[in-house]
């Protein structure tokens, strides 16, 4: 009786959230998916006629431009997933001891994660400024290059300039999660291990990396997540350009959807996406729980 | 003798340990120094190029820091532009939908972490899902519907949007901090006969404060820094919030980069002031919400 009562109080209470996230969430989605199964181009007349699955196989096996932004996307996700993980497993191993000031080199550390999106990628295009960027400037004092580098309009770097930016944006909560992760690791292994002769590359692949595994996988999952499907930073620094060189994904999509006026052909994108974020996440999640299992 | 040869031995090599450890010690702050010096670089660039008038701004030989600093650019950003109306736009709608945000998810959130329901599981799966759900796929359709219900190029628009899509982040949050509350507080209500309503609302919320204020914090941050559906749904200047309106000057006041400068100072100072007040909880949140999700 109690608990039928309580049950019935529980639906109560998840019935606000569920309502606004059906109507948000899911209705959308659905909404979605009949929108890329219609014409829905703002050039052409009669939007709402149905076509089919022809956006799908224009993207798939037509569309160029499609295939090499799926391309472009896996190498800024991946960049800036791997090159964020190295940053903040780095200074997590230098701030993972007795050390006066710790917290206050995490949250020095941390702040870039707080700066507003918007404010990072104007920052960094100030930055990579080729006349008046203080990037340029110091290489130039420096002597390191003879004439400014074109760090977001030269199509051969642009890539690697907007993954900075990323990591940059990234690298502060994978820190935060992974310094807590190592603080979990047992003193007494660490001691045990030095007595029994272990070197400290040894302590470190044996002792303290199995330990980190699982924190490791979902961080870098998330990471990877946010940065698959991340619009701002590229949009604002590049807008996908010069001559497509930087042309992810979302950006592709807002093209497609505000500047083609083809909303249809840009749902259908999107779906492919979501598609293609669930798949990363299952197979990372599988993995995750293998690993587990044998450990 | 043997006695007093190995205590001076032992205390050498203790002595050789502590120089050692000292020495580690040194090292570390060497290289965290440079590693902040080079982290923070940028954010101390954005400070001092907003408080370096014009032609220093732009001259030949750059400075690290202001030579005459001036506040100068600040004020023609605040006298000169539509920045007060984007703050205040974006005050409005970052406060409106966190406090729409947090009311709606605590009870989810108190739900999925102390009651047994049927559906308990797909509820908990469906906060995960749809926080996985990409904002630029969910941007297109809802654009359309917004259209359609005539909320375009309005604030309620982006308000509800917001809301929705704090909300699993937050009761995936929230549902922490109700775990950790002892159960045998409610138990005790309960058997006082207070109503199961009563309870959450006069026991178990006061004792979730700090999970309240870091939800609060972290939906308020969101809503002040969001760009996406910003750019969608407004249109009239006038709307416009702190994000778009900068991002906006771009076109406006082309290379006017002490106007950009100083517009992000003023964008970043508030969520910085949050920051610092609330680090402790922030960081809390951050490992509740990665570790656990």
């Amino acid at each position: 009786m109690y608990r039928r009562r309580r049950a019935r109080f529980a639906y109560f209470l998840i019935l606000p959230s569920l309502i606004v996230i059906t109507l948000l969430d899911l209705y959308p989605v659905i909404e979605g998916v009949f929108v890329s199964l219609q014409n829905q181009n703002m050039m052409r007349p009669n939007p709402e006629a149905y076509v089919g699955l022809r956006h799908y196989t224009r993207a798939l096996f037509e569309d160029i431009v499609f295939w090499s932004s799926v391309g472009k996307t896996l190498i800024w996700t991946a960049g800036s997933v791997i090159g964020g993980y190295i940053v903040a497993l780095c200074l997590a191993l230098l701030l993972d001891r007795e050390l006066q000031g710790r917290n206050f080199f995490r949250a020095l550390f941390l702040l870039p994660w707080v700066i507003p999106d918007v404010c990072t990628a104007l920052l960094w295009k100030w930055l990579y400024g080729d006349e008046f960027g203080v990037i340029n400037f110091l290489l130039l004092q420096a002597g390191l290059i003879e004439t400014p580098v074109q760090w977001l309009a030269n199509p051969d770097m642009a890539m690697g300039s907007v993954i900075v930016v990323q990591i940059w944006k990234l690298y502060p909560v994978m820190f935060v999660v992974l310094l807590a992760a190592l603080q979990n690791v047992p003193r007494e292994l660490h001691e045990a291990a030095t007595i029994d002769g272990a070197t400290t590359r040894q302590a470190f692949w044996y002792i303290t990396l199995p330990f980190i595994r699982s924190t490791s996988v979902i961080i870098t999952l998330l990471a990877s997540i946010w940065t698959f499907q991340s619009f701002d930073v590229v949009y604002l620094l590049t807008g996908g350009g010069p001559s497509g060189a930087t042309r992810i994904l979302p950006t592709l999509i807002y093209e497609k959807a505000f500047w083609g006026l083809e909303m249809g052909y840009a749902t259908a994108l999107g779906l492919l996406m979501l598609v293609c974020l669930l798949a990363i996440s299952v197979a990372y999640l599988f993995v995750y729980r293998t690993q587990r299992g044998e450990a | 003798m043997t006695a007093t040869t190995t205590t001076r031995m032992e205390s050498v090599t203790l002595l050789r340990q502590r120089y050692r450890r000292a020495f580690i010690a040194l090292l570390a702050y060497g290289v965290l120094a440079v590693a902040a010096t080079v982290a923070l670089f940028p954010v101390f660039w954005m400070a001092s190029s907003s408080l370096k008038p014009g032609p220093e701004l732009f001259a030949r030989d750059m400075t690290l820091l202001p030579v005459n600093w001036t506040l100068e650019n600040y004020r023609n950003v605040w006298n000169n532009t539509n920045f007060p109306r984007y703050f205040w736009n974006s005050f409005q709608v970052a406060a409106l939908s966190t406090i729409l945000s947090v009311v709606i998810s605590m009870y989810a959130a108190y739900a999925l972490a102390r009651i047994q329901f049927a559906g308990r599981y797909a509820f908990g799966l469906l906060m995960l899902v749809t926080q996985m759900f990409p904002h630029i796929l969910l941007v297109l359709p809802l654009f359309l519907i917004i259209q359609r219900i005539g909320l375009l190029n309005t604030h309620a628009a982006l308000i509800i949007a917001y809301t929705a899509f704090s909300l699993p982040f937050t009761i995936w949050l929230l549902r922490g901090f109700f775990e950790s509350i002892p159960e045998e507080l409610e138990e005790a209500a309960a058997i006082d006969g207070a109503s199961q309503l009563m309870t959450f609302h006069r026991i178990i919320l006061p004792l979730a404060g700090p999970g309240l204020a870091a939800v609060t914090m972290f939906g308020f941050i969101r809503g002040w820094n969001e760009f996406l559906f910003a750019l969608v749904f407004l249109q009239s200047r006038e709307l416009f919030t702190l994000p778009i309106g900068l991002a906006n000057f771009q076109e406006e006041y082309t290379f006017r980069w002490d106007l950009i400068m100083a517009g992000a100072g003023i964008i970043t100072l508030p969520v910085l002031f949050l920051f610092l007040l609330m680090q402790r909880f922030i960081v809390q949140g951050l490992l509740g919400g990665a570790v656990k999700g």
